[in-house]
């Protein structure tokens, strides 16, 4: 009766009771930080004295931050483009290619995934000091891509193989040409998965920090190296401020996807 | 009767608006095999597992040797249950599932030993005791269940659809070994099914249930030879209703009027008719013979297809009215050339034909 | 379909198979592979060829040191995850969907919120004249500022907030593919709620805490960000030392066969991991 929601008495209480604690938990600093950014003192005091706007009067003042901003963006669009296009080929291939070795392949491509983070970064830094690539967006581009590839072909791969391959032989025996069947048929039908890749990979990129650390220069900073630099010197509430907007940038991004996935659900 | 040893008292059982028992009251004496018979959705299994305590009920009581057993949770009943869905722990074996329940009621480990060996020589596993449940069929899955469900002495057995997962041939097997069991071990055992022919073949006596009520109790026989309402006689066994108006009835017979104005007497009443009121004559398709006996009544059909069943033929007819008649007459009693599609006479006797209400 | 069909359907199929994974292939072997391998060999080659690096690492009490501290505070955090995880998994896996979806949106929240916001909230949550302290001193529970950040307490909270989510998903999946018949029917043999979530709900479920239990203990291992900002300099962890040999001390040699050894843990915990989901996937299928 330990799985009959309605049989449990006092056990479902407690244990709802806990539940709702560690749900309280897992929003508290969220929560928190957007109610500090809002707050008047400047040591982070709370409850709050009174409530400003000036510490994001302060942020958008401050070119170094907006300049972040724009850098990451920049940089996880390109990654987002680029490990779609990327993990759908190597998805098609892995769902539907019958060649030798292709789970051992399967986990390759995964590898960058469970593998320590900072490992790979000063791997990769110190080949791209080698490169000259280090400190520039292509090479910012393609070591994220590395991380977020996987982040990519999971969903996509996942779509693949709940969608039924005779529905693109259909299309393909009513006269569609292989490549036109793909685009038109197999595509939409998978596009919550390709849709999901594509957040997946950007957040991967927007919030990754430890490559962006080493990698950084003066010239080029991503929003979270300027962040940990931030951390590093004091916890100005002008922090709390940016953090707060990337809670809401999240925020709307599960908004979309909760509305996606109830648009093709109905 | 002997002294009621179950009680079922009053029994209602709602989920929101949707009551899924009206009213059920039983008494089972102990040692009965008793099967609740009914289509899904008719409260049988609702009953049954506010015998166990998965539910409480919304009214009502059952009880236990005079005892109420509703403020007692599962744990504390002691009752034996099968289900319909393969219930093995699958992370024990075969001999580990059916020593679970004299575990968990530390009973020494000696008589533990004993008692599963003798467990699965009822249901005759023992060669599997070191196996894992994925690994049997899911008749043996069912036989270790059993085997489970009866390792504690339990008084009562509950048997929810035990069978409905297996194939034909294999459910007659086990029914054979859960008759045998029960005459082995003079459980006492409520036994859920929608199958007929399964609760025929099990039962001491079977609850017919309908909408959440109890339709009919009685023995398998009772039921199919005296059925208390139209909906017992179209469950149990197969069953022709034709339309009639009632003209009279005396000492439990009535005298009817077919829709094709043949008048027939003698035919058993079920509950009272006015004169000329709308009802419907049952008549077992067996009851149906080719020849005319002294107290036959008859029919005329028009036969439309004729089938061979091994001990039976089976004949597709229609009265003039237009009414589907099913015939089941032995295969001996005829040549299957007098059957040709054609119009001709059949008859029944009188006494085997039910009138109910319409 | 007829066989005429079906023959002719591979010379539909995209020219071959394989084409498509070269470009990932090509990413994956040119900036991840060769990286990794270069990164291994400058750990013999540097400063001079040799096992040297590797001997020092062993062999010195400050190294085993943060060795000691890495394994401490995976486990400890792996620990602290799996039993605040597994009640909420467990009521996610049978509440009603309403409910469920509110929780599962906090726990996406949280997981979707930027890692450096999340770690910045828990800095300034947990500081000497934090929310926590002054509730805490408020509510007369203590009567001086607990040391809450700088040491293991402040990791293992950042951490075991960070870990929650991949905890509690999969551990989801696997207590919904337990019938709940089978619980039932231990209730009726006569198991008291303690006994059924001992010998059967526990068991059952052992799959789903070891899988991720090892995934949450091998993600801690290497770990930088979080331990870096809520950690003191005592329980500096592998993944900050690397850094710091590396960024501070330009020590390539040490730092890479730090790496190295970090690399190798893992991947070896990995392959245990998978293998457990392997089994379980077997399983899961009877």
């Amino acid at each position: 009766m330990l799985l009959d929601y309605d049989r449990m008495g006092w056990l479902k209480i407690a244990l709802l009771g806990f539940t709702a604690l560690v749900a309280g938990f897992l929003l508290l600093p969220v929560v928190f930080i957007v109610l500090l950014s809002f707050g008047s003192s400047h040591w982070l005091a709370f409850p709050p004295p009174g409530w400003t706007l000036k510490w994001y009067q302060e942020l958008f003042a401050d070119p170094a931050w907006l300049d972040a901003a724009l850098t990451s963006a920049r940089i996880a669009t390109m990654t987002a483009i680029l490990s779609v296009v990327i993990g759908l080929l190597a998805s098609f291939a892995l769902v539907r290619g019958r060649f030798a070795g292709r789970e051992i392949l399967r986990g390759v491509l995964l590898t960058p995934m469970v593998l320590p983070v900072v490992v790979f970064a000063i791997a990769i830094y110190a080949f791209f000091l080698r490169l000259g690539l280090g400190g520039t967006t292509i090479g910012f581009v393609i070591a994220h891509t590395v991380l977020a590839l996987p982040f990519a072909i999971i969903p996509i791969a996942t779509a693949l193989e709940g969608f039924d391959k005779s529905i693109e032989d259909a299309a393909i025996v009513c006269g569609a040409s292989p490549l036109e069947a793909r685009l038109r048929i197999t595509l939409p039908s998978i596009r919550i998965g390709i849709f999901s890749a594509a957040i997946f990979s950007f957040l991967a990129s927007w919030d990754e920090v430890v490559v962006a650390i080493f990698m950084a220069s003066p010239s080029l900073q991503t929003l979270p190296v300027k962040i940990w630099g931030s951390l590093r010197s004091d916890l100005s509430p002008v922090i709390a401020a940016a953090s707060s907007l990337l809670v809401g940038l999240t925020l709307a991004l599960m908004v979309v996807t909760a509305l996606l996935q109830r648009k093709v659900r109905t | 009767m002997t002294q009621p040893f179950l009680s079922i008292r009053n029994l209602r059982k709602a989920f929101g608006s949707i009551t899924a028992v009206h009213d059920v009251t039983l008494e089972i004496p102990k040692g009965e095999f008793l099967t609740f018979l009914g289509p899904s959705g008719s409260g049988k299994s609702t009953t049954l597992y506010a015998i166990a305590g998965f539910q409480d009920p919304s009214s009502g009581d059952v009880e236990l040797e005079g005892k109420s057993l509703l403020a007692v949770p599962s744990h504390q009943r002691n009752i034996g249950m099968v289900f319909q869905r393969y219930t093995l722990f699958p992370h024990l074996t075969v001999a580990e599932n059916v020593a679970f329940p004299l575990r968990v009621r530390r009973r020494p480990e000696a008589e533990v030993k004993k008692k599963v060996a003798d467990m699965l020589a009822l249901v005759r596993l023992e060669s599997f005791a070191a196996r894992l449940p994925g690994a049997l069929s899911g008749g043996q899955q069912q036989r270790v269940a059993l085997a489970r469900a009866l390792a504690y002495d339990p008084p009562i057995l509950l048997m929810d659809e035990p069978l409905s997962a297996l194939d034909k041939k294999l459910r007659e097997e086990i029914q054979g070994e859960i008759r045998r069991i029960h005459r082995e071990t003079g459980v006492t055992i409520l036994y859920v099914t929608h199958d007929q022919e399964e609760a025929l073949h099990l039962s001491d006596r079977i609850a017919l249930f309908r909408d959440g009520r109890v339709e009919q109790t009685g023995s398998g026989e009772d039921l199919y030879l005296r059925p208390a309402t139209d909906f017992v006689a179209g469950f149990i066994g197969n069953s022709n209703f034709l339309a009639a108006e009632h003209l009279d009835t005396k000492d439990g017979t009535a005298t009817i009027r077919l829709a094709d104005g043949s008048v027939v007497s003698g035919v058993r009443a079920n509950g009272t008719f006015g004169k000329g009121q709308k009802a419907k004559l049952m008549i077992r398709p067996e009851a149906f013979g080719m020849e005319r006996s002294p107290a036959s009544a008859e029919l005329n059909v028009e036969i439309v297809d004729v089938a061979f069943y091994g001990e039976r033929r089976r004949i597709v007819a229609r009265t003039s009215g237009g009414e589907g008649v099913d015939i089941r007459p032995t295969s001996a009693a005829m040549q299957s050339q007098d059957l040709a599609p054609c119009s001709r006479q059949v008859f029944f006797d009188p006494t085997a034909a039910f009138l109910f209400p319409a | 379909m007829s066989v005429e069909t079906r023959q002719s359907l591979p010379t539909f199929r995209m020219p071959a198979g394989f084409n498509g994974l070269l470009p990932a292939l090509v990413l994956i072997v040119l900036f991840f592979v060769v990286p990794v391998m270069a990164l291994l060999l400058r750990s013999v080659t540097e400063p001079e060829p040799g096992l040297q690096n590797y001997a020092a690492l062993l062999g010195d009490g400050t190294y085993a040191r943060v060795f000691f501290n890495t394994f401490l505070v995976a486990s400890v955090v792996t620990i602290v995850t799996i039993l605040v995880a597994f009640p909420v998994a467990w009521m996610l896996a049978i509440m009603p969907s309403a409910l469920a979806s509110i929780v599962f949106g906090v726990i996406i929240l949280s997981m979707w919120t930027n890692l450096l916001t999340r770690t910045y909230a828990w800095m300034v949550l947990l500081q000497r004249t934090g929310v926590i302290n002054r509730t805490l001193m408020a509510a007369g529970i203590s009567d001086q500022p607990l040391p809450l950040i700088n040491n293991l307490t402040g990791i293992t909270i950042g951490m075991v907030y960070i870990m929650l989510p991949f905890m509690i998903l999969p551990l989801v999946g696997t207590l919904r593919a337990i019938d709940p018949m089978t619980l039932r029917a231990a209730a009726l043999c006569g198991a008291s709620p303690f006994q059924a979530f001992r010998r059967i709900l526990l068991p059952l479920s052992l799959p789903g805490i070891a899988a991720g239990g090892l995934m949450v203990f091998v993600m801690s291992l290497g770990y930088f960000v979080t331990p870096a900002l809520l950690g003191g300099t005592s329980n500096m962890m592998l993944a900050e030392m690397i850094a710091q040999m590396i960024q501070s001390l330009l020590n390539w040699g040490l730092g890479s066969a730090a790496a190295f050894i970090l690399l190798v843990v893992t991947m070896a915990l990995y392959a245990l991991q998978l293998r457990l989901v392997g089994a379980r996937r077997m399983s899961g299928g009877a």
